[in-house]
């Protein structure tokens, strides 16, 4: 068994629209945070899109941090791809699946994010929080990153 | 935090919490706006949204927090949903989805119908919607009650 975080909003767009915002325009609607930093100094995220993509954040000086691979590709319903940070232990992979449901003219976004716990107790990208406290912040940050990118998804 | 929060969410217990996600949307149409699990799977925390209502669904976590399964299927608070339209349908959805229906859906003195159901584990809902503009001389005529707080 792995922990789970699962946060769903609503956002104003068809899932196809939304789809394609997530991952065409992720450099325009990604908030950084300090609390869950992918990289040391935050550059710009993309996808290198399709089923054998990545998920990567460029850098100032043009340097690339893969912070995943795409595991599932399935536009506008399912995407599927893991997740590490600079700051996680080498071998530690986390996952992350996105869903895309239309809701009347809406579409319900949900955001599942598994296996956070395994971040060590000692490692930095925990804040020295516990579990509990640590995926309530999880959370947190995935709904913030729906809301953005809800409010760029209806451009 | 959460995009909005209103200053009073029920926040229900369950002996299983997980089914209780699954048949309150199946019932109700509440969506799952929030789930975290530990590492065995084990529900940390949850959170519903329906409309601009939240309700939080857990376990009974500690001994004074108990489900009706646990406790005779004794109730000591109820959560009270209003509908905007279709209760007639909304009572057949929740029956559909296991609720016992506890009373049909009746129009009150006071201008909304009403149905009462009970949930798997025991907790009795009230659902209501206003389908009809009952000033308060006419309530307080149908019912010989004396009613402060009618706007």
């Amino acid at each position: 068994m792995t922990s789970k975080v699962y946060v769903a909003l609503r956002v104003k767009a068809t899932p196809e629209r939304a789809f394609a915002a997530f991952t065409g325009e992720i450099g325009q609607w990604w908030q950084a945070s300090p609390l869950f930093e992918t990289t040391p100094r935050p550059g710009t995220l993309s996808f290198e899109p399709g089923p054998e993509g990545r998920l990567i954040e460029t850098r100032a000086g043009g340097k690339v941090f893969e912070i995943g691979r795409v595991r599932a590709w399935e536009p506008p319903d399912r995407l599927v791809f893991s997740w590490r940070q600079a700051n996680f232990p080498p071998d530690l992979h986390t996952e992350v699946e996105v869903r895309f449901e239309a809701v009347g003219e809406e579409t319900r976004v949900s955001i599942e994010h598994r296996g956070f716990d395994q971040v060590p107790a000692d490692s930095a990208a925990r804040h020295r929080f516990p579990d509990a406290v640590l995926l309530a912040r999880l959370a947190e940050y995935w709904q913030a990153q729906i809301r953005s990118l809800g409010g760029r998804a209806t451009r | 935090m959460a995009d909005w929060r209103g200053p009073l969410i029920p926040a229900i217990c369950y002996r299983d919490p997980k089914a209780a996600l699954r048949f309150l949307e199946a019932a109700f149409g509440f969506e799952l706006f929030m789930l975290i699990e530990d590492a065995e799977g084990n529900l940390v925390h949850s959170e519903m949204r329906y409309g601009a209502g939240a309700v939080m669904i857990g376990h009974e976590w500690s001994d004074d927090h108990k489900s009706p399964a646990s406790v005779g299927g004794k109730n000591t608070q109820t959560v009270h949903i209003g509908v905007d339209a279709d209760i007639d349908g909304h009572c057949e959805r929740a029956r559909a989805a296991g609720f016992e229906i506890l009373m049909e859906p009746e129009t009150q003195f006071y201008g909304d119908r009403t149905y009462r159901c009970r949930d798997p584990e025991g907790h009795i809902w009230t659902v209501g919607q206003t389908v009809r503009e009952v000033s308060r001389e006419e309530a307080e005529d149908a019912s010989g009650l004396k009613i402060t707080g009618w706007v």
